[in-house]
């Protein structure tokens, strides 16, 4: 058995929408794997974007990964497209000055195909938010003999 | 390439001229309001600012907002989470000066510690005889309490413009200032 990460461009995840973009700070940058890249706000909140699986997955664990965020909201939807979104996590985050919050979230298993990350409000006129990461048990490997 | 968003609350006391200079502002200087018609609670008007040396600009949502409703309640509500200000004051009248502060005190109450950039703007600097307020005070006021400071006559087409430069600079200055921070956290 294996965790794979479905929020990776190379697991054919997408950001299919964001409520904000800086050419040099592209909302792809939450989904390619590293924690240095980032996906910058540039204005009034709420700001928002969603992720697409190349599939349905079933997801497990939760984390993502910002900064200055402050009310979080996260909808899932296991619609064809991104419609239909149901609320799984409403939370307030603290934060430190000059730390990354890392925020990680677990529940009984959920399905999904679309994830839409709601950023409320903020400690300061701009977030970042560096990853997102949906684990879940990968299919393909529950037959390996580990 | 960015295209910042700023929600910019103007705001200031009756008649100083905040609809005269927002209008004025949005019509590229199209139209001078001669007659006054009081604002009621916020009108709301959008200009995209360019900011010079860059490809980048900021798209102002200007917040006009009624200068009757000092000590009413409607406007907490609408000036939630702003992002720049710009008080404004007529240079002709003593009291819309010195009640700037209360002004700024109420819109800082909004901003809940977080640092944003604002402006003092004094208005109507066409009527010369009339003129109460020394722009030394002015200046010194502002600078003692975080704030820019410029002055302008709407209906000359004085400068008009300046203040919301100054806030659109600001706020794109921030931005960049904060992306350095964000950059250095991991
Ligand atoms: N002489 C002179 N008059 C001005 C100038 N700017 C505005 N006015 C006049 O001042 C009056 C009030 O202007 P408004 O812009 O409506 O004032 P306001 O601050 O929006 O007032 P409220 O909506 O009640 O808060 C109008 O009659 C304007 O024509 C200026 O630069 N010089
Ligand atoms: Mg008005």
């Amino acid at each position: 058995m294996k965790f794979t990460d479905y929020c990776l461009s190379s697991e054919g995840a997408g950001v299919i929408l964001a409520t904000s973009s800086d050419e040099i700070h592209p909302p792809e940058n939450i989904i390619d794997g590293r924690s240095e890249t980032f996906w910058t706000t540039t204005g009034m909140f709420p700001q928002e974007f969603i992720i697409s699986f190349h599939k349905c997955v079933t997801i497990s664990k939760l984390k993502i990964q910002c900064y200055l965020v402050q009310r979080l909201q996260i909808e899932k939807s296991i619609s064809k497209d991104p419609v239909d979104f149901e609320q799984c996590i409403e939370k307030e985050l603290l934060c430190k000055d000059g730390e990354l919050q890392m925020e990680d979230f677990s529940f009984p298993e959920i399905q999904a195909t679309y994830l839409r990350v709601i950023i409320l409000s903020a400690f300061d006129a701009f977030v970042s938010v560096h990853r997102v990461i949906a684990e879940g048990l990968s299919q393909e490997s529950s037959n390996s003999i580990f | 390439m960015v295209k910042l968003a700023a929600k910019c609350i103007v705001a200031g006391d009756s008649a100083v001229g905040k609809t005269a200079l927002v209008q004025m502002f949005c019509n590229d200087g199209a139209h001078f309001q001669k007659n006054y018609t009081l604002t009621i609670g916020v009108e709301l008007l959008m200009k995209t600012v360019p900011i010079p040396g860059t490809n980048d600009s900021v798209e102002l949502f200007l917040f006009d907002s009624a200068g009757k409703e000092l000590f009413s309640e409607i406007l907490d509500k609408l000036w939630e989470q702003p992002n720049a200000l710009c008080i404004v004051y007529d240079v002709t009248n003593e009291q819309s000066f010195s009640n700037s502060a209360k002004w700024l005190e109420r819109l800082r109450i909004q901003t809940s510690g977080i640092h944003i950039p604002g402006v003092l703007v004094g208005n109507k600097i066409d009527l010369t005889d009339r003129r109460v307020v020394e722009r030394k005070q002015a200046q010194q006021w502002a600078e003692a309490n975080g704030l820019e400071y410029c002055e302008i006559s709407v209906k000359e087409m004085e400068n008009f413009e300046a203040p919301f430069h100054i806030v659109a600079n600001s706020f794109h200055r921030l931005y960049k200032e904060k992306v350095e921070i964000f950059n250095s956290l991991v």
